[in-house]
């Protein structure tokens, strides 16, 4: 065991207190919103007087809460047809992209990529205007398809990741073996890119349902979006249901995060 | 019969008594019964944007022959397998397989096994899986591929390893694999990229001879890649040495050894000493050539060579020999360095020309050193020295 000095005394305790604060700035804010969603008071005081279970009842009150029930599960249909649809073109784009050496390819790469940079709210704005040109109105179709543009780079990326990953190999043994093309993207591309597109899908899936400026524009009264309504509400009655929504978010991310984990880790488990 | 031999072959390969693998072995004759067929590579071109790669090669592997492409890496031998596997389309040149024409072929149509230098497993596929895999592609009963499968791990001796992924598997383990996949697909021609390049030296022997015992069994036409002349004098028939783009010599191992046909054959197979003279004048069936270093060998050759030419002349190290007496035909020399190297002892002498030789003779047990000081090196009666001219680079 060496002696440590004070210098690495000093460094220790530096690193650990900036550890500590950094920890205190990511996980405070979800700790105080979810103890806040227990509490028993009218207010979004922390912290709550008394623990209950009250505001979750009054959220899941299928009457009184009917308003947010509609938004929630727009916000679902959107982003989970959004996430699908985003699957097959990503994968069919990264497929083309990775067979392709030529500069064109980085380029169209990089275009496709370009929503991950683009501010979104101005594509929010410019989506709006551009589909009120074409006379299209809003709807849950033209919401999946504004979502669409912003969350499909994320499976993109994970895909291409994946792709370049793939050892091409692989692919030449399973033509010398006899195999079509097809049967070899289904038997040996499709189960070892499986993990790359599963950890795209669920950044996009999560991505798409905490979108604000694309819902904030191409939403109406009519689709109103889990965020905007979340908004809404803060912004006329500062009702404490708000709290339970974020803690039922938190819950569900929480959830889906150990499903997929599961599942990639059992795919890289079984692709070795 | 027939259900039964399946039901048990559907079992878990684990499970399968070694009874049945044993049944199993006879049928392994019925693919033997096969004729070997002829793969003949008639003037291929390739070129990969300016270069070369491979330049007018013609090539002639007999049915069931084993053929070595030797060369440096970038001679055009691994360019010369992916034009034969169909996954480069050469530009231009013919490659028949038994006289029918086979370039309009996608690879996966070529009937042609190959085995990967890494061998290309199936990484997330088991053993089992992964020699299943061409026979499931084509569309053969879960029957069929069970018993092929169950064949195949019985003649590459992996039987119990069924269901690994190749990753559970050691090097070796993996490459029989990789030599099942291929051959339960009952190929007419194997390819094998540098098959040995991944394994330990003690596991190569036993892999060289797993192999030279399969393409028999198999009656395969073979042609293996390979930068090791190690390897290709091991278990090729013949060895096509390849050097940018050409084939510089075809040969058995030991004409290759023996009577190499360009400086660059005698060069990259074995070592060699080269040392400089002059031809002096032709005598029955070969010249009388002075050495540099003052030295005259009788050189046997049949190339033509005229008196006065410089030449270059090659020794292997074991065809010398080390004397105390002086003679016309012995360098003086002076003892550097004596390594006893397995059975041989190699000396590496110095003659007062400066050139440095080296000369390899059987080691007799306890024999560590050739003692110190000078010495006359000369040729061993066995030697046969190789002529080349002196201007061949």
């Amino acid at each position: 065991m060496q002696r440590s000095t004070l210098g690495d005394v000093t460094y220790n305790w530096v690193i650990g207190c900036l550890a500590g604060l950094a920890i205190l700035i990511l996980v405070g804010p979800v700790l105080i919103v979810i103890a806040t969603s227990f509490t028993t008071s009218q207010t979004l005081r922390f912290p709550p007087p008394e623990l209950s279970l009250r505001w979750y009842g009054e959220l899941f009150d299928p009457v009184r809460s009917a308003q947010i029930h509609i938004a929630a599960l727009n916000s679902v249909w959107v982003a989970g047809l959004a996430t699908l649809i985003g699957a097959v073109l990503s994968v069919l784009a990264a497929l083309a992209i990775t067979r392709v050496t030529r500069p064109s390819a980085r380029f169209i790469e990089a275009s496709f990529l370009s929503p991950l940079i683009l501010p979104t709210l101005s594509y929010g704005l410019a989506a709006l205007m551009f589909f009120s040109v074409l006379g299209i109105r809003p709807s849950l179709n033209l919401l999946i398809a504004g979502h669409l543009v912003v969350i499909a780079p994320f499976i993109f990326r994970t895909t291409l990741a994946s792709l370049t990953q793939l050892d091409p190999v692989l692919l030449e043994a399973s033509a010398n073996l006899g195999a079509s093309r097809i049967y070899g993207f289904r038997r040996i591309t499709l189960p070892l890119i499986a993990p790359g597109i599963a950890a795209g899908c669920f950044l996009a899936f999560i991505s798409s349902m905490d979108n604000v400026p694309v819902s904030l524009f191409l939403s109406n009264a009519r689709t109103s979006m889990l965020p905007i309504r979340m908004w809404g509400m803060m912004e006329s009655t500062l009702d404490v249901r708000i709290a339970a929504i974020a803690g039922v978010l938190i819950l569900a991310t929480l959830l889906l995060m150990i499903v997929m984990d599961r599942l990639t880790g059992l795919t890289k488990r079984m692709s070795g | 019969m027939q259900p039964a031999l399946a039901r048990q072959l559907l079992a878990p390969p684990l499970q399968i008594p070694p009874r049945v693998v044993a049944i199993s072995m006879p049928m392994l004759a019925a693919p033997a019964v096969m004729t070997a067929q002829p793969l003949t590579l008639d003037g291929i071109t390739h070129s990969y944007g300016g270069g070369l790669a491979v330049d007018n090669v013609t090539l002639e592997v007999k049915g069931g022959e084993l053929v070595a492409l030797l060369g440096p890496s970038g001679c055009g031998k691994t360019t010369l397998l992916r034009i034969v596997a169909g996954f480069i389309q050469q530009g231009n040149g013919k490659v028949t397989i038994d006289g029918r024409p086979i370039d309009t072929l996608p690879p996966n149509r070529r009937e042609i096994g190959i085995v990967f230098q890494n061998y290309a497993l199936f990484p997330h596929m088991t053993v089992a899986e992964n020699i299943a895999y061409g026979l499931a592609a084509r569309g053969e009963s879960r029957e069929v591929q069970a018993q092929r499968v169950a064949e195949m791990l019985a003649t590459v001796q992996m039987g119990s390893f069924a269901d690994r992924k190749p990753r559970q598997l050691s090097g070796g383990q993996q490459q029989r694999v990789a030599l099942a996949r291929a051959l339960a697909m009952r190929p007419r021609i194997l390819l094998l990229d540098e098959p040995f390049a991944a394994l330990d030296k003690n596991l190569r022997l036993d892999m060289q001879i797993e192999i030279k015992r399969l393409q028999r069994q198999f009656a395969l036409t073979a042609i293996m890649v390979t930068h090791d002349q190690d390897e290709a004098m091991a278990i090729a028939d013949r060895i096509a040495v390849m050097s940018q783009g050409r084939i510089e010599q075809l040969g058995t191992p030991v004409q290759v050894y023996d009577e190499p046909a360009t400086l660059f054959v005698n060069n990259f197979i074995g070592s060699s000493n080269l040392l400089n003279g002059k031809v002096e004048a032709a005598v029955d069936g070969g010249y009388r050539v002075a050495l540099a270093n003052g030295a005259v060998w009788t050189v046997f050759s049949k190339a033509r060579f005229e008196p006065g030419q410089p030449v270059v002349v090659s020794v292997r190290p074991e065809q010398m020999l080390l004397a105390d007496e002086p003679a016309p035909d012995r360098i003086p020399v002076t003892l550097k360095l004596s390594l006893p190297i397995g059975g041989e002892l190699i000396h590496d002498v110095i003659s007062q020309s400066a050139d440095s030789l080296k000369v390899a003779i059987a080691r007799r047990p306890g024999m560590a050193s050739g003692g110190t000081g000078t010495a006359y090196c000369g040729l061993a009666g066995h030697a046969r020295p190789a002529l080349f001219p002196a201007s061949n680079p």
